[in-house]
């Protein structure tokens, strides 16, 4: 989590209290993630200390503080995915990649996000790798995805 | 030039009080409180977690639930405004109901078989504690917290004998790498109390919410520790935690005190009150006061965490100690005054010189210059005071004749800071200022290094360091002084303009200045400036000085120059007062100063140094005599222990002239391994009886202090210490100097040095040396230099810069300050040079004349 010495342009902020989330909002889009630099420079912009920032940002699942992976992978944990078992993917999930939910793999392949729902209950449960939907998976079934991946 | 407003004659806002009914009770309380409040001043027990009366509701452990007649259901007390003729219950089987569950579910978090245990009643009373037989993860085994648990507390009172939640375990590492204090989150119950105080009231902001729900911690950002985050390290945290998540290092497995009593803060001159809390006779630990006239429950690291290792450490030199050939030995007290008599009994004026620390107590600083002037003969006592009270006396005498008000900040309108940063020293003054600013009051900062304050302030303004003074100036007069004065500072004209503004357009106005400005060799415009604001209406001037009772030490009249009551020497009708009180003949010499001391144009031939420790090697002369709590760095000839601030009672003075109360919390038991310490004016008053003068009879402190009340106006007799602000009018005192200081030389070189006054000295030792965290925190040590310049010199963080200005060289470690401006180097000068023998090499730059200073900057090769 080393922050990138790119300067964030906040030149069309007036640097009120008020614009901390659209600020954030535009950091993570002009940089991908939100870094510990963009973090001190938004500090500087709205005169909030970085503390209260990172608590700000962290609170909403839309920041994230780790560069995205080439592939991104997203667990249902809706109601019906959580029945059949979605959480047991998701731990099987962070064993297989080592890395935790919201975090991306060390070399940088893969992200893992945990999501409400995908609206396709009725394929219970799914997991969704980019934009394919791997759906009634098993721990097996889904080790089985990841192995054919590599495979290729 | 009079001051025409006095805050506390202004006209506050009455009060409006509005009536209700609680649990069937007719009660009054101020319009605008919570239920929780209203409830909470007419001694009704709402129980509580998370509310607190100095932070904003917030409604977090629900258990403040109350019935409302008009009210849905059950509104939290904590956040409901209390309104005329609401009627109130707080306790009935449901709302018990409720709460049981709620306390419940906040213990399923948190380990909590110390609370529901079967053998709870035995553990405490029989064996003095818990055993701590269950696991870390159903017992508190790691919580230090035992009886001041306020969930404890609430457990008991709810009668929860067993859980019907199974117990999470969240398993966070305890952090331990901070100093002062422990963090262990696993005992948190996410009140949010500390992340309130640290933002509200503190506006310091280290402490936030991460994460949300079951993931939500508390935290610095990026987990950084909070040394890194730059927090204050001031204890408000501490003090609100109402589990042992927080917990001060030093006294954690004190136990539960004994008692408490309060007692003023020897560190500075705000004159915090504290409450010191005790356990088997000695001190544990120091919690801020709730205190109506000064602190109000905040105090900064010094006053939280340094006072126990201060006084116990394990160098204090407790036993009298003289030189006899090659040997040093122990004596006793007769013997050590058998010593000093024979080296003191036939001395001429001239021979003699005393030097005394502006951290003793008023009564220790009396006797000292009774002592020189009638028992000695001679005017030759002086104080380090001097150096804190930098620019003159007359200048202080001026400022001190003001009325000066640190809770008034908090009401003002406009406030203007110079110089000051509040993060570790003075951070009452921070605290306070945010209140202003909460009530819409508007902050303009002026600082060339960034501060605490600049960050929440409407305007900061970085002039050229050394150009404070001028800016002052500026500010007070019309377009073309401000024209002038920006250009000299080398700011914008414009932000000067806009600064002025800001100050002008509210209803009244509160200077504060820092201590470094009033050690700039351009101080004379400085004066300039403060005399021409403290002519205009509803404005007051706030001064900030180190050296705790440096204020006392003037009205002591502990200088040449000054007699008690800060009355001029050469006033003669002040002197035949004294002289018909004191019984004998005032000596007419004009004495010698400490600076002549340390330059060498005056060499007594005994010296007397009371606390007071200038130097960094034993100075020239044929005797020496050292009064302390530590031994110094280098030989002396008699050694006299004096007793710490815990260790006996007096009174220190408050920048707002208040008197207040040190009191005496470990008893002075004599013994080998307790030592024989003693009260400064005991040992004055015994040496002075010894060498044969009346006056002397001290046998109590009051007795002293009833002296002091009879010749220094204003003083409040032993019985009656109100703690009243005073004002300090004299007649005779001495003027101010139309010229100010020696410039010195200006130097040449490519960087400015400016040299800080630092404000962590007590009495002779930097207490730095004693206190193992501020060692961590090291705030004082090396020259501050910019990243760039460290850049370009190719300096890191911890290499040794060597600083040379005209024939003085100095040689300390550079610390990188990203925001420190280019070409400015910062150094910080302590009041005593004891404990601090590591920087030897910066005495040259010590005794700079001219502040701020060019440079040259190298980077040394070692």
């Amino acid at each position: 989590m080393t922050g990138t010495a790119v300067t964030l342009d906040l030149d069309g902020f007036t640097g009120i209290r008020s614009d901390l989330i659209p600020i954030l909002q535009h950091a993570q889009d002009s940089l991908g993630y939100i870094t510990e630099e963009a973090v001190r420079q938004i500090s500087q912009k709205i005169r909030i200390t970085e503390n209260e920032i990172y608590g700000v940002a962290t609170f909403y699942a839309q920041f994230r503080f780790e560069p995205p992976g080439e592939h991104h992978i997203q667990v249902c944990m809706g109601t019906a995915c959580h029945v059949k078992g979605g959480q047991q993917l998701s731990v099987s999930l962070e064993y297989q990649l080592d890395a935790k939910m919201g975090e991306t793999t060390l070399d940088g392949k893969y992200d893992l996000e945990q999501v409400a729902c995908l609206g396709c209950c009725a394929l219970a449960p799914v997991v969704k790798i980019d934009e394919t939907i791997h759906s009634q998976l098993t721990v097996l079934k889904l080790r089985k995805v990841f192995d054919e991946d590599e495979e290729s | 030039m009079t001051l025409t407003t006095d805050r506390k004659n202004k006209k506050m806002p009455k009060e409006e009080l509005i009536n209700l009914d609680i649990d069937g009770k007719q009660v009054t309380a101020p319009k605008g409180v919570t239920v929780h409040r209203a409830a909470e001043i007419n001694g009704i027990d709402i129980p509580t977690l998370c509310s607190h009366k100095d932070l904003t509701p917030y409604g977090g452990c629900r258990l403040c639930i109350v019935e409302i007649e008009g009210l849905r259901g059950y509104p939290l007390s904590c956040n409901t405004t209390a309104t005329e003729g609401m009627k109130v219950t707080t306790e009935n089987e449901a709302i018990r109901d409720i709460r049981r569950d709620v306390l419940q579910l906040i213990l399923s978090e948190h380990p909590s078989t110390c609370m529901v245990c079967q053998e709870k009643v035995e553990c405490e009373h029989v064996l003095g504690g818990t055993v701590r037989k269950s696991g870390v993860t159903t017992g508190c085994r790691w919580c230090p917290n035992e009886t001041d648990c306020e969930l404890k507390k609430l457990v008991e009172l709810m009668e929860i004998e067993e859980l019907d939640y199974p117990t999470l375990y969240r398993g966070f590492e305890k952090e331990r790498e901070d100093p002062f204090y422990d963090r262990d989150y696993n005992l948190c119950i996410l009140c949010g109390r500390c992340v309130r105080m640290c933002q509200e009231v503190r506006g310091t902001a280290i402490l936030e919410f991460n994460y949300r729900g079951p993931h939500a911690t508390i935290g610095p950002a990026f987990g950084r520790s909070h040394l890194e985050a730059g927090c204050e390290f001031c204890g408000a945290c501490v003090a609100v935690c109402p589990t042992g998540t927080l917990y001060e290092k030093a006294s954690k497995w004190d136990g539960t005190p004994d008692f408490q009593v309060v007692s003023t803060c020897p560190y500075c001159a705000i004159g915090c009150q504290l409450d010191l809390r005790i356990k088997d006779g000695r001190f544990s630990s120091a919690v801020a006061s709730h205190d109506e006239v000064v602190n109000d429950a905040q105090a900064c690291l010094k006053g939280s965490f340094c006072l126990g290792e201060v006084s116990h450490h394990f160098t204090r030199a407790r036993k009298p100690m003289a030189k006899e050939g090659n040997y040093w030995r122990e004596k006793t007290w007769d013997e050590a005054f058998d010593i000093a008599v024979e080296k003191l009994k036939d001395l001429v004026p001239g021979d003699f010189a005393m030097l005394v620390s502006p951290d003793m107590t008023n009564e220790g600083l009396y006797a000292s210059q009774k002592f020189t002037r009638m028992v000695m003969g001679t005017n030759a006592i002086d104080s380090t005071a001097r150096r804190s009270l930098s620019g003159r006396l007359g200048l202080w005498a001026d400022l001190f004749s003001r009325p000066i008000s640190i809770r008034g900040i908090g009401n003002a309108s406009r406030i203007l800071v110079i110089g000051l940063d509040t993060r570790f020293n003075f951070s009452i003054i921070g605290v306070e200022i945010r209140k202003a600013m909460q009530k819409g009051g508007k902050l303009v900062a002026i600082d060339p290094r960034e501060n605490n304050l600049a960050r929440y302030s409407d305007l900061w303004i970085q002039p050229n360091p050394g150009y404070e003074g001028n800016l002052l100036k500026a500010l007070a007069g019309t377009g073309a002084d401000l024209e002038s004065g920006a250009s000299e500072a080398g700011i914008d004209p414009e932000l000067l303009k806009e600064a002025k503004e800001i100050i002008e357009s509210g209803d009244d106005l509160t200077v504060i200045l820092g201590p470094g400005v009033f050690h700039y060799s351009s101080v004379n415009k400085l004066i300039e400036g403060i005399t021409a604001f403290a002519s205009k209406d509803n404005t007051t001037i706030l001064p900030l000085y180190t050296g705790t009772n440096a204020r006392g030490a003037m009205e002591m009249g502990t200088f040449p120059e000054l007699l008690p009551g800060a009355v001029s020497r050469d006033h003669s009708e002040t002197i035949e007062i004294f002289e018909k009180k004191w019984g004998g003949k005032l000596a007419s010499d004009r004495g010698i100063t400490v600076d002549q001391i340390t330059s060498g144009a005056k060499k007594p031939k005994v010296l007397y140094l009371a606390g007071a420790v200038p130097f960094f090697e034993k100075p020239d002369c044929d005797f020496l005599i050292v009064q302390d709590i530590y031994e110094p760095d280098f030989e002396c000839d008699l050694y006299l222990p004096a007793s710490s601030f815990l260790e006996s009672a007096g009174t220190l003075t408050n920048l707002e002239g208040r008197v207040q109360e040190v009191v005496r919390v470990e008893e002075l038991r004599d013994s080998v391994r307790y030592g024989r310490a003693r009260p400064d004016w005991w040992i004055f008053s015994q040496l002075a009886k010894k060498l044969g003068a009346d006056g002397f009879d001290y046998e109590y402190v009051t007795e002293i202090q009833r002296e002091i009340a009879d010749v220094v106006p204003g003083f409040p007799e032993p019985d009656k210490i109100d703690r009243e602000a005073r004002v300090t009018e004299t007649p005779g005192t001495v003027s101010i100097p139309e010229a100010v200081g020696n410039p010195g030389k200006a130097g040449d070189g490519k960087f400015i040095l400016v040299l800080h006054p630092e404000g962590y000295t007590h009495r002779g030792i930097s207490i730095t040396s004693r206190v193992e965290g501020l060692q961590i925190l090291n705030p004082e040590n090396g020259f501050y230099i910019s990243q760039a310049d460290a850049d370009s010199l190719g300096v890191e963080e911890g290499d040794i810069l060597l600083v040379k200005a005209d024939t003085a060289v100095g040689k300390a470690k550079a610390r990188i300050e990203k925001v420190l401006p280019e070409g400015v180097i910062y150094l910080f000068v302590p009041d005593s040079l004891g404990g601090v023998g590591g920087r030897k090499d910066l005495d040259n730059l010590y005794r700079l004349e001219r502040n701020p200073v060019r440079v040259e900057v190298t980077k040394s090769v070692l």
